[in-house]
């Protein structure tokens, strides 16, 4: 008898992406369960970020498809961005919202109840508490990385999306996002995340697609080795 | 909407609020932390109606001054102001349509792009202002533009009538142009403006050489201007139903443009502007330059990148190939034809196209980055600059006092003229482009025109200043009608100093280095 497998959030399918017509790196197929995440892994320019965006529905896939819990992706469906929490490499901020505020209207827009609790909790443990009433401008870039992951996680999801968050992090707030990724899946959310960070792909990611030429779907293990100096 | 079962996430969960309540959110906070109130709003409102008010009557006072010469002997081809404004409304709504699609006409950029945009909210709700804004900016400014012209062109069609029917036309062309981003790429939209827009030089000539001469323009009866009306609020409902449709790719990228445009507007820098209309559409990728194999040294790899960027830009070559027959234009209508006109005409057309030649210089200002790593001093690396600017204009002027010179009958001078004043416009470009950006974080002066940094009509006259002065001999002769040999060696004189004011490194302002000098001088007697 076989085992009941989870369903799958995200199924990519012969997914190719590039730029005005040209792909930037080999189609991509793969599927990401509930309580899994997946890691993209790759150089430089090859690609992952692309993926990254066609997989939101931010830019139009050269060819393939993406479906979310069975449906196609479209972003301007007020469901689909309900269900997916993506943090990306933005860095524009209200000039008049404080940092505490940018987290309150992330998480009243998303209809969550106790929203000021959830901001509070989030600011706490982010490092953000002494720095809540200030403006964003006024952060340290690790700083104002650290709040958009706390704006990622202050609202709810089925799939949480990452593009590099290690980026810019120091040594105990990658901890702190690794521990956060593996409550993450544990709670039964999906995870896609493109890394460059060993430590982290090895502590979070179920499996892992290195992005190239020739993308391809590989074991964590094999992953953590391609990211070695020399290999990819 | 109703709410999504989510796997993660916070469990008390509330009905998704609307984006009404969002924006009024953003709004109520950003009133909180706001020092002004409603007076410095009303201020600003004030400000803005009193300086559109104020360019506008000096716009109809500065053409009504305009004398009326009689037309030139002999000139077989010509039209009437009539037929020049015909083609300036085609311009206008090529220009319109253009900048709708570039900037949209709806987008988010920056933090909305961000913050809002991933919101589960009704999207439309959140874009709503962003679109009225768009479109009544497409009816004010067609509406400004219509009023100068109506003033300028007396008889025919009623004032009222004509600017009540270009604003209307206005408003349904940014319609239009919001209706094409729903369903297509924004490129439809540019490429129809770009073509109206170019088809408006081709439109001129053909009216001067089939001598179109209409008494007046636009006479589209109150009721024609109705059924445009009602077309244009039918197309804004439409469109307003349709916002939600609009892919967040295509809004980020709109919002980015005008992010890019008005950071342009605040600098004063209309070639940033210009980059930012233009360049997100250009291509982003290019085959090596044949050119590049001719550098061999540090100046002939300045000329040919200076070379390179100027080819590379069919808008600045459009800009200076238009420029170059405006004087023509203003010959061949009887009804503008007169020295003073054809010497403003020569120096305004002459500026843009100056402006056009500047691009390689200004972006080198911003980025300079690559001048240094080059083996030249700073003062070798501007003269180096001249170089480009200095041969393009060259061939422009002769373009333009040649045709000066087939008027009067007399080519020769004018073209000897046109290659000694030619340069000087190049003094002009560098000038322009290596000015320093306007202090905004130093004090502000009020005007009617709303806050300006002190010292921002110094900015902005840098590069004026040196045509003023350098190309005064060519201004002579265009208003006196004649080349005398004296001003050909004058104008030698002049270009050769607008060349050395346009390529100095000197930062410092002369009353900044009067008073240094002086300090220095008492320093020295103590």
């Amino acid at each position: 008898m076989s085992r009941a497998r989870p369903p799958a959030v995200l199924r990519v399918s012969k997914l190719s992406v590039g730029w005005t017509g040209r792909p930037v790196c080999g189609q991509a197929s793969f599927t990401l369960p509930a309580g899994r995440s997946l890691a993209l892994v790759g150089p430089n320019g090859s690609g992952k970020s692309t993926l990254l965006r066609a997989i939101l529905g931010l830019l139009e896939p050269l060819s393939g498809s993406v479906q979310l819990l069975g449906v196609e992706v479209d972003e301007r469906r007020a469901s689909f961005r309900a269900q997916v929490s993506a943090v990306l490499d933005d860095d524009a901020w209200f000039p008049a919202l404080t940092v505490a505020e940018h987290l309150y209207l992330v998480a009243r827009g998303h209809g969550v109840g106790d929203a000021q609790d959830e901001v509070d909790a989030l600011l706490d443990e982010f490092g953000l508490t002494g720095h809540a009433d200030v403006l964003p401008t006024a952060l340290s870039s690790g700083q104002r990385r650290r709040l958009l992951l706390a704006a990622g996680l202050v609202r709810p999801r089925s799939l949480l999306v990452l593009d590099e968050p290690e980026q810019r992090l120091d040594t105990a707030t990658r901890q702190l996002l690794a521990e956060r990724l593996n409550a993450e899946k544990e709670a039964g959310g999906a995870v896609l995340v493109a890394t460059h960070d060993p430590d982290l792909l090895a502590a979070v990611a179920d499996r892992a697609v290195i992005v190239g030429d020739e993308t391809r779907l590989v074991s964590t293990a094999e992953a953590v080795d391609a990211l070695r100096p020399g290999v990819l | 909407m109703s709410e999504v079962e989510c796997a993660v996430g916070p469990a008390e969960r509330t009905p998704v609020p609307a984006a009404r309540s969002m924006r009024r959110y953003n709004a109520a906070v950003a009133r909180k932390h706001a020092h002004g109130g409603v007076t410095a709003l009303l201020s600003d409102v004030y400000y803005s109606v009193v300086i559109v008010g104020i360019a506008v009557l000096m716009a109809i006072g500065a053409l009504g001054q305009l004398p009326v010469h009689e037309p030139p002997v002999g000139t077989s081809h010509a039209t009437s102001l009539a037929g020049l404004t015909a083609v300036a409304y085609l311009a206008l709504a090529g220009a319109l349509i253009g900048s709708a699609g570039r900037l949209g006409p709806v987008g988010a950029g920056g933090a909305e792009a961000t913050w809002w945009l991933p919101l589960p909210v009704d999207r439309r709700g959140l874009l709503r202002p962003n679109a009225l804004r768009m479109v009544a900016l497409g009816g004010v400014a067609s509406a400004v533009v219509a009023t100068v012209l109506a003033f300028a062109v007396p008889g025919g069609t009623s004032p009222g009538r004509s600017v009540a029917g270009v604003a209307v036309a206005g408003v349904a062309a940014v319609v239009v142009a919001g209706l094409l981003q729903v369903w297509t790429a924004a490129r439809v939209a540019v490429r129809l403006g770009d073509l109206l827009l170019a088809a408006a030089p081709v439109a001129a000539a053909a009216a001067v050489l089939g001598s179109w001469q209409p008494e007046s323009v636009l006479a589209v009866p109150w009721w024609g201007i109705g059924l445009l009306g009602a077309v244009a609020v039918g197309g804004a409902f439409a469109l307003d139903a349709l916002l939600g449709r609009i892919p967040a790719r295509r809004l980020r990228e709109s919002g980015a443009v005008a992010a890019q445009a008005t950071g342009a507007l605040v600098s004063l820098d209309t070639r940033e502007l210009g980059r930012a209309l233009g360049d997100r559409l250009a291509r982003q990728q290019r085959r090596r330059s044949l050119r590049m194999r001719l550098v061999g040294g540090p100046v002939r790899a300045l000329v040919v990148a200076d070379a390179l960027v100027l080819a590379r830009s069919p808008r600045h070559l459009g800009q200076i190939l238009v420029t170059a027959l405006v004087p023509a234009l203003v010959l061949a209508t009887p009804d503008l034809t007169g020295s003073v006109q054809l010497a403003l005409a020569f120096l305004v057309a002459g500026s843009f196209a100056m402006l056009a030649t500047g691009e390689a210089s200004r972006r080198a200002e911003m980025s300079p980055g690559v001048d240094r790593l080059l083996p030249m001093g700073a003062t070798a690396t501007r003269r180096a600059r001249l170089i480009v600017p200095g041969v393009v204009m060259t061939l422009w002027t002769l373009v333009a006092l040649g045709s000066v010179g087939l008027w009067r009958a007399d080519p020769l001078p004018w073209l000897a003229l046109a290659v000694l004043a030619g340069p000087a416009w190049a003094g002009g470009a560098l000038r322009s482009a290596f000015r320093p950006a306007p202090k905004w974080d130093s004090a502000l002066v009020s005007t009617p025109a709303g806050a300006v940094p002190l010292g921002a009509a110094a900015v902005l006259a840098r590069g004026p200043d040196v045509v003023v002065l350098g190309l005064l001999p060519a201004t002579i002769a265009v208003l006196a009608g004649s080349v005398p040999q004296t001003l050909l060696l004058v104008q030698a004189v002049a270009t050769a100093i607008a060349l050395r004011w346009g390529s100095s490194t000197e930062t410092r302002t002369l009353m900044d280095r009067l008073a240094e000098a002086q300090e220095a001088a008492g320093e020295a007697r103590k």
